[in-house]
């Protein structure tokens, strides 16, 4: 599903940062993956290549079988759309709309009829527990709350994989197992293959498969 | 300074072109400003030139305005003891029909005592010829023509030019060229000399002078002079210095610079809204840097002063680019206006070269300064007032608070009461003018609210077309009402000018129309002159005589028209045959009864004068007019004031009878032909020819010719403010740019977030295009709204100040819609860029945006 051979990522600023060296990793379809290191170990970039936010400085990532190197924004960003859903540490809301808009975003974008739109987003809303919220403006709900409308978000499309980078890290203990129950629920009912980085031990132990991060390097790679 | 270096600059390079853009509006102000008058000043001082080239040694001129005087006058003047020479001269301009010129100046002297004022320096010829003048006058036929004039045209001694005269076609001989000085750089070298004797025949002058060219004896003080000759000759003769002609050409040449203030006056204007916008939008988010820096001890004062001194920065350096901006285009505006100013006189005047004054450079100079500082004043003062605890919390940017806006409200209400007030005491000119500047920061007031309003309006709208771009590009507007404000208003402002700037126009053409309907309603008029408007030539008094005698004509109608000093102003003068003008040509009256003043004139008993003329001398109805002519002084009623467009500055009819017998002049200048309606245009056309074909020089217009031509005229002056316009139109360009590019700074992770959930390029250029649009929307908008109240205020304007003419108010609607594809294509256009800006940004940095 995913598949990246030696990958690296160099920041060129006024030091040079190689944030991610030569990595090579492999995740099958439906797994559950948590990512785990100290801050600064390059976990971020590695989701962010992943999901084709960035590009790496060299190596291949595959996504599905699609080679990313070479493609286009746009095409980059297409694949980004089918088969990517993505859940931020800073919820990144958009704080004008509604959280049915905020939902109904992707669906948009994709330029899906309105009336397919709204049953989805419903549903989905529903499904993360918020089917009372629909018509509250993102500063108006709780973090925990907030969080949840920004899995629906990145669930909308039933996308085959869903990266979280610290998707509990603005939140409570409590909040926190909540919303990583939602995943793994969530998980399991939309056989998804997602990867999450977290710095919460026992969230890391509970997936089936661990890598752990360092200074650009994997580490640790360990399976059940 | 330190702080300015340490914090501004830094601001200033993250933010270049921004920076750039805010200039613009500077940039631009100043460099019409410095284009139009240098422009201005070179064909001025040009013609100054030009003037004091041809005048020689000439050190008084003695005129009878236009209509000129009769020969024994300058006996008179030769006799007086401290005349040391004095010579006629006629001024003419001619189209030679040659291949490389346009018109030239016939300068018609006599030879005998010419050259003890001008130095005709020839170089080549028969030297003889000259220095014998009496050999020139004996051959009549003799021209003198400019090198560059023989060069141009293959002429060389003895050539033949060809030329229709008054009483049939003459051809004269070129018997000297005169060398590259002087004289002959007047006019670009379009200048020939001729023997004035001549001249009278060829123009149809009968026995008179245009002119006479003097200069006193050595000892003799030449203001005595003056006054001596003044005294001898009576009030209706000028005795004036050569250079105070080029003063009456600065009169007419006034309109102009103003027209170059106005606009002028008007880019900075926008220019100091783009600037107080980008820096109230630099305050907001330099909010925690200014925290900072007063934490550490920076006082109040110092606050201000860093951003004032910032403004002040950037005004001196906007003012300065556009000077040299104007400078490059002063070369191609003083060509134009060469050109435009060239049709009063005759004869292009080209400035040789571009003089700008060091005075007006300062200026400029310290305008673009001062815009910039008083534009920078309130978000100076709002930044020396930020709380540096409070700054120094994260949160949002601050935001325009529902309590500045309602204070906004309340003292826009405020402002339109006293406005309503200065309404009713607008006669005076000081209350007037005030309550136009109070309407204008009145509506500058309500630009945000309205600008949020709209954006509420147009949200759904926005989201019916696209659900994601639309709500998001109205969203944007709606949370930055300072953002979008600034734009807002400098749209608003440039649309409420095109508007009523075209629908003076619009009102213009439909006065005009109707009076071409009634005053031009012959079917023909007959003309010595190429040009409608040219005066050089004149037919015979007895000419409309033989035209009536044309089967096929019905009746004719003489025209004389002439610029006649009044007050020291060269005013229109058209005498008619009153009696004999049919009541289907009568103007209506604006003062008096249209049957009664026509009978009044047409018994010599008084003046018809048109309303700008009325307005601009302050004549009133029934008071008499006096004017000082050749013959004495003549007071007579105004009888009636009509609307008329003959001429800009105003014109006078009076009857035929009483100009012939005050100004001894009985040439004309136009027959105006009725014709049987069975006889076809063309076939009485071609009778009129073949009767004075050979014998006269003629031309004719039609009727529609010369409605077309008119029509031409007008177009060519609101062409000209059009310029303004493209001016006012490009600053809004530049501050829809300047929101945008600041808006995608702003909503940068917003963005990011639509890209990462899948928004293609597309859909991100989208989004910032509706918000262009949107801004060009509201604009257009505010500025329809504007314009309808602009528009009254400029027809107020031009009746009092500019061209005194009434014209009735109609908005003009058809063209309101016409600036609806033109700003939503110039929004469209100034997002281009920051549309790509916003594609092009990492998306991962946006995402990590704080
Ligand atoms: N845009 C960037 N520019 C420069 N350096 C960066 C950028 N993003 C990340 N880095 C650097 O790359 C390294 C890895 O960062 P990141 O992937 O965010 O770490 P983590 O998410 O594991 O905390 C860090 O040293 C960080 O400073
Ligand atoms: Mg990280």
């Amino acid at each position: 599903m995913i598949s990246l051979s030696s990958v690296s990522k160099r920041f060129d600023g006024k030091r040079q940062v190689i944030a991610l060296d030569a990595v090579n990793l492999h995740l099958e379809k439906g797994e559950m993956v948590s990512l785990v290191g100290p801050s600064g170990s390059g976990k971020s970039t590695l989701l962010n290549l992943i999901g084709g936010l960035d590009r790496p400085s060299e190596g291949d990532i595959r996504i599905d079988g699609t080679l990313l190197r070479g493609i286009s924004d746009d095409e980059l960003t297409r694949i980004r759309r089918d088969k990517i859903g993505f859940i931020f540490q800073f919820f990144n809301l958009l704080p004008t709309l509604s959280c049915l808009e905020n939902v109904s975003l992707p669906l948009h974008l994709r330029g899906w009829p309105a009336a397919k739109i709204n049953d989805r987003a419903r549903e989905l809303l529903s499904l993360v527990k918020l089917e009372k919220r629909l018509d509250h403006l993102p500063e108006e709900l709780s973090g925990g709350e907030r969080q949840r409308v920004a899995i629906a978000r990145a669930l909308s499309v039933y996308p085959p994989i869903l990266l979280a980078d610290e998707p509990t890290g603005n939140l409570d203990s409590n909040t926190g197992v909540e919303i990583l129950g939602l995943i793994r629920e969530l998980h399991e009912r939309l056989g998804a293959t997602v990867l999450i980085v977290t710095h919460d031990r026992g969230v890391a132990e509970s997936c089936p498969r661990q890598i752990a991060l360092k200074d650009g390097h994997i580490v640790m790679d360990k399976k059940g | 300074m330190r702080l300015l270096r340490l914090i501004s600059w830094q601001y200033v390079r993250k933010h270049l072109l921004r920076t750039v853009l805010t200039m613009a509006g500077i940039v631009l102000g100043v460099a019409v400003f410095v284009g139009m008058h240098t422009a201005n000043q070179s064909v001025l001082s040009a013609f100054n030139k030009t003037v004091d080239r041809i005048a020689g040694a000439t050190q008084l001129q003695i005129t009878a305005g236009e209509s000129g005087f009769d020969e024994e006058v300058l006996e008179r003047v030769q006799a007086v003891p401290g005349v040391r020479v004095a010579v006629p001269v006629i001024e003419a301009v001619v189209n030679l029909n040659l291949k490389s010129q346009g018109n030239i100046l016939v300068l018609a002297v006599d030879m005998t005592g010419d050259r003890g004022l001008r130095d005709y320096d020839l170089e080549e010829g028969d030297d003889t010829v000259i220095e014998d003048p009496l050999v020139f006058i004996a051959q009549p036929d003799s021209l003198m023509v400019t090198r560059e004039f023989a060069s141009a045209n293959g002429l060389v001694i003895n050539s033949k030019i060809t030329l229709a005269a008054m009483d049939g076609p003459r051809t004269f001989t070129v018997r000297g060229i005169m060398k590259s000085s002087g004289l002959t750089s007047a006019f670009g070298g379009n200048l020939a000399i001729m023997d004035i004797y001549a001249a009278q025949k060829v123009f149809g002058r009968g026995r008179k002078f245009d002119r006479i060219d003097l200069a006193a004896n050595e000892g003799v003080a030449v203001p005595d002079l003056q006054k001596q000759l003044s005294g001898m000759l009576g009030a209706g003769y000028e005795v004036e210095s050569p250079s105070a002609r080029g003063k009456q050409f600065e009169s007419l040449s006034s309109v102009y610079g103003m027209l170059a203030n106005i606009t002028s006056l008007f880019a900075l204007f926008i220019g100091m809204f783009i600037i107080y916008n980008s820096f109230a939008i630099a305050v907001t988010q330099r909010r925690s840097e200014i925290g900072i820096v007063r934490a550490l001890g920076a006082t109040r004062g110092q606050i201000q002063t860093l951003f004032l001194t910032e403004s002040a920065i950037l005004g001196l350096i906007g003012a300065g680019v556009g000077l040299l901006f104007g400078l490059l285009i002063a070369r191609a505006i003083s060509a134009s206006l060469g050109n435009f100013l060239g049709e009063i006189y005759g004869v292009a005047q080209k400035a040789d070269e571009v003089s700008s004054d060091p005075r007006l450079l300062f200026g400029a100079l310290v305008m673009g300064v001062v815009t910039s500082v008083i534009a920078a004043w309130i978000p100076a003062r709002a930044a020396a007032g930020v709380d540096p605890v409070q700054a120094l919390q994260k949160g949002r940017y601050q935001q325009l608070s529902a309590g500045e806006n309602r204070v906004r409200r309340q003292v826009a209400a405020g402002l339109f009461v006293v406005v309503f007030f200065c309404l009713f005491f607008a006669q005076n000119r000081v209350i007037f003018y005030s309550g136009y500047f109070l309407t204008v920061i009145a509506g500058l007031l309500l630009v945000p609210t309205m600008a949020l309003w709209l954006s509420r309006a147009i949200r759904p709208v926005l989201k019916f077309l696209r659900p994601v771009e639309g709500t998001l590009a109205a969203d944007s507007l709606i949370q930055s009402p300072r953002r979008t404000s600034g734009a807002v208003s400098a749209l608003a402002l440039s649309i409420a000018l095109v508007i009523s700037l075209g629908g003076m126009a619009r009102a213009s053409y439909n006065s005009i129309d109707e009076w071409m309907r009634i005053a031009l309603n012959p079917d023909m008029f007959l003309t010595p002159t190429q040009n409608i408007t040219d005066r050089s030539f004149r037919f015979p008094a007895s000419f409309a005589e033989e035209i009536r005698q044309i089967p096929g004509v019905k009746y004719t109608q003489v025209v004389r028209n002439a610029r006649i000093l009044y007050k020291g102003n060269p005013v229109m003068f058209v005498s008619l045959d009153v009696a004999n003008l049919r009541p289907e040509s009568y103007l209506p009256a604006i003062q008096g009864d249209s049957k009664t003043m026509y009978r009044l004139a047409a018994e010599g008993k008084g003046f018809i004068v048109s309303d700008n003329f009325a307005e601009l001398y302050k004549v009133k109805y029934n008071e008499p007019l006096v004017l000082n002519t050749p013959n004495g002084r003549l007071a007579l009623p105004v009888v009636g004031i009509v609307r008329d467009y003959s001429d800009q500055k105003g014109s006078v009819l009076l009857d035929r009878a009483v100009f012939v017998k005050y100004w001894n002049d009985d040439s004309i200048n136009a027959v105006r032909v009725y014709l049987n309606s069975d006889t076809p245009i063309a076939t009485m056309k071609a009778r009129i020819e073949e009767k004075v074909a050979g014998k006269t020089r003629l031309f004719i217009f039609t009727n529609q010719d010369l409605k077309t031509y008119i029509i031409k005229i007008t177009d060519q002056w609101f062409g000209l403010t059009y310029i303004q316009l493209a001016v006012a139109v490009l600053v809004a360009i530049l501050g829809i740019i300047n929101t945008l590019t600041v808006s995608i700074t702003d909503r940068r992770r917003e963005l990011g977030v639509l890209q990462a959930v899948g928004a293609l390029r597309s859909q991100v250029r989208g989004t910032i295009w509706l918000e262009a649009i949107a801004i060009g929307v509201i604009g257009l908008v505010v500025g329809l709204f504007f314009g309808s109240v602009a528009l009254y205020y400029s027809l107020e304007m031009s009746a009092r100040d500019i061209a005194g003419l009434w014209l009735d108010y109609t908005y003009p609607w058809g063209m309101a819609a016409g600036l609806f594809p033109v700003i939503l294509g110039a929004a469209l256009f100034a997002a281009l860029g920051p549309a790509e800006q916003a594609v092009r940004g990492g998306l991962v940095e946006a995402l990590e945006y704080e």
